[in-house]
């Protein structure tokens, strides 16, 4: 019987049917009760329930809202603080025996954000566009930062627990450069906001800002001050390691979203912020750079070219190292960070008959990227370690520069032992070029420029003051990243600043909040690689990363030509599927985790080591027992007994003391225990993109089977589809599906799949492809001249199931209207 | 009943739903050879399995309707309102009492006489019906024998009533509703009815429609043998790997001057083409699928083509562009609306109609709700006709060279000729190859063992498979489905043909069995 009964929950009165649970009635009334054990339309209740949907109600205490049915006149109450410090001790319980990582630590630590895991599955899986598209979600340059970046993923990957870290950087620019060879095209832009935004440099980070400022539909503006976009990928970084040619294609590509430019317009000389503000700019991201460097301060300072000068005349074309013709130069570089490596790999390419690089401390300590150290070392270039300059005297032809040998000074004030010279050490160096690279610093000389630039705080290095989460400055509507702001950084950084600083622009201009910032909880198998159980690897067998194939060092040290030549597709799908996928698959549908954010779980007491061994030998599903929290909703949700499963409780806390998943010969691989799983204890093989629920982007379709007609989710990352799923309240399946439906979709991916037509004139010929206005031309022709010589009956035509109705309807119409013939059939034979 | 359908592996939801019934003590009658999962179920819950022989499905039903008019269980006030011709059918039957057909079944007369009285007298009795009833040379009799059983027990136009064909492809249903069929406009107008052609044709914008009757799919391939069929062009079906006897089908294929052919994937018909046209797959194209139920439901593009593919409506308005009749769609919806201007039963529907459990046709109006359950009050020709039916034989049946009789069928991890299963990651794994299903019985007798390769032999060609050594299968019959390349199973099957559709007979063909 139903009846209509009235009840409060929350102080929310309600007009329900009764016959219901309490949590039925919350969940339609928009009223969120927890619970992780609760399987929708299964009518068997969980051995060990989660007990997270306790509510307190009137006269009752206590009950479990799944349960419990409404009554009249009930009042409910969800929340308060003891049902929360309940809630949250059960699910602290949990977390003691919840083994994992949500987040891979590749993801973890990439300054850009990027789904690091996510791409490196995309290229295995063959979907390199949509590897592209999850990159440039965070980052518009994969091009170049393909190209330059320092790699902070590949430190972190634990692949290196097993052989050698994933050649992570290597994919990307695999992917970057293979999608713009064939075609790629990025998605539109929002409708247009009619709001404008300034963007001050066009390097890395104005580029980024103003590429995810386009894409929400503002309207943008470069402003810099050289006469090309690019800022050091343009000037500074020499084309043996980014060649220009495709750092044009990729600025290109963003201003072609329309985004306006600017050159040769100097922030100062030709506008001020106020100027800006004034043409109708609203926010204005400055990301100048830092064109400074540190002097440097010896006797005969004069004498040395400044490395960023040097690089940008190199990079110009314009830098010449000959004495005089035919006599090549001896060159020396000051300094240890990337601007000195790269001027003297660029100086030994001019022709430098030796480079020497100076630098005060050990190899270890230079900052530039070690690898470049290695190959620069390759190309020629010689290392003076533990040395420094004292004084470069002018002679007649060249200079004489006077050097010691280092030590380390006592510890400063700050702890830092500083090189000095060794007393009595003298060293001499004759040769021609001197290049000094000290480091970039920060430069407050904008601060004159107007009213505004005079009111924009500073940072002690006299970088720009900005809040590192949303690149706001002190001044309303002025946001600062890249260098400008951080201080010399890598590229990755400064694009990450830039799409910071965007989204920021993005909610300044829309007055709300529309960014989440994304949760710090993190279950992890351990922070540092001695902390992570090597259990964890068990079963995998060593197979090395590949090398990416260089132009041997005797001969590229002669040109700037790309040194790196980039992986093929058949080592980047190798490479990628060595991917230990340390990212959690279930992460998609974790209400575990979501519960312990809301509730401040304290991850940290999760185990160190590996209880029990992860199970791959489903072919779809990887069962991982230690991330179990015992809810069963695997066992409750299998319809064909093939679910084994045994856990055991700890009484005093309700924690998992034993847990054992096992799925017998009975299965059919249908897949409902792994979309019932709030965890990752069951995933699917198959998932290439782990992400937040609230990232989960579904299509409702039908499934292409039988001719059941189940209704399927399919769910799409980026024009790739990563899994199907199927809704509760959906008919005719109401959730189930079959192996097919659920886990048979991949083959729209199969490198066998058809892309351009095929023709030949005989069938004993091999097809060859064409395009398509060729072959439809040669069908119609073709049948034009049948049915002329021989009657429209002369043609047959057969239709399919696998067409839809419209599909199916066109092609009647084809044969019967255009053909004119009534010989069209279907496949309903089979 | 479930009459020649392996649901749980063929349609494995509903065959879930038929686990749930059983469970809840709904009482299961299965017609089948083979030992499929509902049939065992049927066992273990209390109902019946009636295992016959291959090929007298016929014999059986017609059996049973003797028994329930004999035995007076017939619904006399519904036969009498709502049917005709029930004296001829009565006296039809007559002829098949269980004891007469017993032997040639392989079923006991009093277990034939149990299930009639257990489908007669329940209160509610629906028929499950599968391509074990169509796929036989009197497959159109089959199910004509199904319908005589429902009506004359009044097992009609009531929920949970009724016959439910389990259709094999997912949208064969909206294939024929739109009227891919030679004898058929969409919604089934007669191409030989003057009015519905010049109705179509106007709205077309076409001065007439061919009033010549069409050729069916196997009168093709004989046409291109003899002839008169110079070209043909065929979209997403793959005829020359799952019809039957495909050396006849790949033969004619080979006869044309020109074929055409649209698929996602190169098909054993593709290697025969002159022409190969790369069609999206339908995670790839928006439009409008109708399941087995006459449910309307749409497809949505979830991600856009793999390489240059297109979608097939995009490349049939591209052809028809190119011989000059403009089809100028710029989206299915478009095609929608037009089908429901020209086709009756589909007048109502659109896509702002198709929520998430879209429309049941027919539907002939915008305002019309759609047709869950049909013939509630009265047949769509009145009265619904008994049609009298006899058994026929099939093409072939097994004896003294060819001693077993082989049953095609399909198999849970593929779909139909598995050009998509086979490449799903992971299936390759689970149901690598084809596989013949052989009884312990006929395994000894014919020295085959579980495991090892074995040569299947049928009068039109032999292959090597691996053997099954299993119980499902009926004793003098094996069981073999068709989805692998590598072991093309309609080599093998039957050139018999239902005698009105054409459907080629995949149930019964006689084969031997030899250990390698």
């Amino acid at each position: 019987m139903e009846d209509v009964i009235h009840l409060t929950i929350d102080g929310k009165e309600l007009a329900v049917n009764s016959g219901q649970t309490i949590l039925d009635v919350a969940q339609a009334n928009g009223i969120n009760i927890p619970t992780l054990c609760h399987l929708e339309g299964s009518d068997k209740d969980a051995a060990r329930p989660c007990l997270l949907c306790m509510v307190e109600v009137e006269g009752d205490g206590r009950q479990r809202a799944c349960k419990a049915e409404v009554r009249d006149g009930m009042v409910v109450v969800t929340k308060n603080k003891e049902l929360e410090a309940y809630r949250k001790e059960r699910l602290q319980a949990l977390a003691k025996t919840h083994y994992g990582d949500c987040r891979a630590p590749c993801n973890l630590t990439c300054p850009g954000g990027i789904n690091v895991q996510g791409y490196v599955n995309l290229v295995a899986q063959g979907e390199y566009e949509a590897a592209l598209r999850l990159i440039k979600e965070k980052n518009p340059l994969p091009v170049s930062v393909g190209r330059v970046c320092p790699r902070f993923c590949e430190t972190r990957c634990r692949r290196v627990l097993v052989d050698e870290p994933i050649a992570i950087n290597h994919l990307k620019r695999f992917v970057a450069d293979y999608c713009h060879e064939h075609g790629f095209r990025d998605s539109l832009p929002s409708v247009f906001s009619g709001k404008k935004v300034a963007v001050i440099g066009g390097g890395p980070a104005g580029l980024s800002c103003a590429y995810y400022s386009r894409k929400f539909g503002h309207d943008v503006t470069i402003f810099e001050a050289e006469d090309r976009l690019g800022g050091a990928l343009r000037h500074w970084i020499p084309a043996y390691k980014l060649p220009k040619k495709p750092l044009e294609k990729e600025i290109q590509g963003i201003l072609n979203l329309g985004v306006h430019v600017h050159t040769k317009k100097r922030w100062g000389d030709d506008f001020t912020l106020e100027s800006l503000k004034s043409q109708g700019f609203e926010a204005v991201f400055i990301a100048t750079g830092l064109s400074r460097q540190k002097t440097l301060e010896i006797e005969g300072a004069e004498y040395a070219v400044d490395g960023l000068h040097f690089l940008k005349d190199v990079n110009e074309g314009r830098a010449n190292l000959n004495v005089k013709p035919g006599k090549a130069a001896k060159a020396l570089v000051i300094g240890g960070g990337d601007i000195a490596v790269d001027a003297a790999r660029s100086a030994k390419r001019l022709g430098a008959a030796s480079v020497t690089v100076i630098y005060p401390r050990s190899r270890v300590e230079m900052s530039a990227q070690q690898r470049d150290i290695v190959e620069a070392e390759k190309e020629g270039v010689q290392f003076l370690l533990m040395a420094m300059p004292l004084r470069i005297v002018k002679e007649e032809e060249g200079c004489k520069v006077e050097m010691a040998r280092t030590i380390l000074s006592e510890p400063d004030e700050k702890g830092i032992r500083q090189p000095v010279a060794m007393p009595g050490s003298r060293l001499f160096w004759n040769g021609h070029v001197i290049i000094s690279a000290l480091g970039q610093e920060g430069d407050d000389a904008f601060r004159s420029y107007g009213q505004i630039e005079a009111s924009i705080a500073l940072t002690s290095k006299k970088t720009i003051k900005s809040n590192p989460s949303t690149m706001a400055t002190n001044m309303p509507g002025i946001f600062a990243g890249g260098d400008a702001a951080s201080g010399s950084r890598s590229v990755i950084q400064a694009v990450s600043s830039g799409r910071r600083a965007a989204e920021a622009i993005e909610e300044f201009l829309k007055s709300e909040k529309i960014f989440e910032a994304e949760a710090r909880f993190n279950f992890s198998k351990g922070k540092r690689f001695d902390d992570v159980d090597v259990h964890n690897f068990d079963g995998y067998s060593i197979q090395l990363s590949g090398l990416m194939p260089v132009r041997p060092a005797d001969r590229r040290n002669r040109d700037f030509d790309e040194v790196e030549l980039g992986f093929s597709e058949e080592m980047a799908r190798r490479e990628a599927e060595r991917c230990l996928k340390c990212g959690c698959g279930g992460l998609s549908k974790c209400t575990y985790r979501e519960l312990s954010v809301e509730y401040k779980v304290d991850a940290g007491v999760s185990p160190e080591r590996l209880k029990y061994p992860i199970d791959k030998s489903h072919p779809f599903i990887v069962v991982d027992p230690n991330k179990c929290i015992g809810c069963a909703r695997c066992e409750r949700s299998c319809r064909y007994d093939a679910f084994e499963l045994h856990i055991e409780t700890e009484p005093s806390d309700h924690s998992i003391s034993d847990v054992s998943i096992k799925l017998n010969k009975r299965c059919v691989s249908c897949g409902a225990c792994v979309d019932a799983c709030p965890t990752g204890a069951l995933s699917k093989r198959s998932l290439a993109v782990p992400c937040f629920p609230k990232e989960v982007k579904t299509v409702s379709s039908v499934c292409t089977y039988c001719a059941t007609g189940c209704s399927l989710d399919l769910v799409v990352s980026n024009g790739s589809l990563q899994e199907v799923r199927a809704k509760k309240e959906n008919a005719p399946n109401y959730g189930e599906l079959c192996v097919k439906g659920r886990f048979g979709y991949t083959f729209y991916r199969h490198t066998e799949r058809l892309s351009l037509p095929l023709v030949r004139d005989s069938i004993d010929e091999p097809f060859r492809e064409v395009i398509w206005d060729e072959a439809i031309r040669l069908v119609a022709t073709k049948f034009g001249a049948i049915k002329a010589a021989f009657g429209p009956d002369a043609i047959g035509v057969l239709s399919s199931s696998r067409c839809t109705n419209e599909e199916n309807y066109l092609i009647q119409k084809f044969a019967r209207g255009v053909i004119g013939t009534n010989s069209v059939d279907n496949c309903a034979r089979v | 009943m479930i009459c020649g359908s392996n649901t749980t592996e063929a349609h494995p939801i509903v065959g879930l739903k038929v686990k749930e019934a059983a469970r809840r003590g709904a009482k299961l009658i299965v017609i089948d050879p083979r030992g499929t999962d509902v049939a065992r179920l049927a066992e273990a819950t209390g109902g019946m399995w009636i295992r016959l022989r291959p090929g007298t499905n016929i014999l059986l039903l017609n059996a049973m309707l003797n028994v329930i008019f004999s035995e007076g269980l017939d619904a006399k006030a519904f036969i009498e309102e709502r049917t005709e011709n029930v004296d001829a059918i009565r006296e039809h039957v007559a002829d098949y009492p269980p004891e007469k057909v017993a032997d040639a079944i392989g079923i006991p007369a009093e277990r034939i006489r149990e299930a009639a009285r257990q489908y007669a007298q329940a209160e509610n009795a629906l028929i499950l019906y599968g391509l074990g009833v169509v796929e036989h040379k009197g497959g159109t009799a089959g199910v004509m024998a199904l319908a005589n059983l429902c009506l004359a027990t009044g097992h009609v136009g009531r929920p949970f009533n009724g016959i439910n064909p389990l259709r094999g492809q997912n949208n064969v249903q909206g294939a024929c509703d739109m009227g891919t069929l030679p004898y058929n406009l969409p919604g089934y107008l007669f191409t030989d009815d003057a009015v519905s052609r010049d109705k179509v044709a106007k709205a077309w914008g076409v001065a007439s429609l061919p009033a010549k009757g069409g050729l069916l799919e196997p009168q093709m391939y004989d046409g291109a043998v003899e002839g008169g069929v110079k070209a043909m062009y065929i979209v997403g079906y793959d005829p020359a790997h799952t019809q039957s006897n495909i050396s006849t089908v790949q033969n004619a294929l080979k006869h044309l001057d020109f074929l055409v052919v649209q698929d996602i994937f190169l098909t054993e018909t593709g290697r025969c083409a002159h022409v190969v046209l790369p069609a999206a797959s339908f995670y790839e194209k928006d439009g409008t699928f109708t399941s087995g139920e006459r449910r309307i439901r749409r497809v949505t593009k979830a991600i856009e083509p793999k390489g240059h593919a297109k979608a097939d409506w995009e490349i049939v308005c591209m052809l028809s562009q190119a011989m000059g009749y403009p089809m100028l769609y710029t989206h299915p919806s478009m095609i929608m609306d037009e089908i429901a201007r020209v086709a009756p039963p589909f007048g109502g529907v659109s896509y702002d109609r198709l929520g998430s459990d879209g429309l049941v046709w027919p539907c002939p109006t915008p305002d019309h709700p759609g047709t869950p359950l049909m013939h509630t009050e009265r047949f769509p020709r009145g009265k619904a006709r008994f049609m009298p039916v006899s058994h026929i034989l099939s093409e072939e049946d097994a004896d003294r060279e060819y001693p077993l009789v082989l049953i095609t069928g399909r198999r849970l991890e593929h779909y139909n000729n598995g050009s998509m299963t086979r490449r799903c990651e992971k299936f390759d794994e689970i149901a690598p190859c084809e596989l013949v299903e052989i009884n312990p019985e006929d395994a000894r007798r014919f020295g085959v063992k579980d495991g090892e390769f074995v040569q299947v032999e049928s009068r039109r060609g032999r292959l090597k498979v691996i053997a099954k050594v299993t119980e499902k299968s009926r004793t003098g019959s094996v069981f073999m489905a068709f989805h692998h390349e590598n072991a093309l199973v309609n080599q093998l099957t039957s050139p018999g043909m239902d005698y009105k559709t054409l459907t080629p007979e995949y149930k019964v063909c006689a084969v031997r069995v030899s250990a390698l």
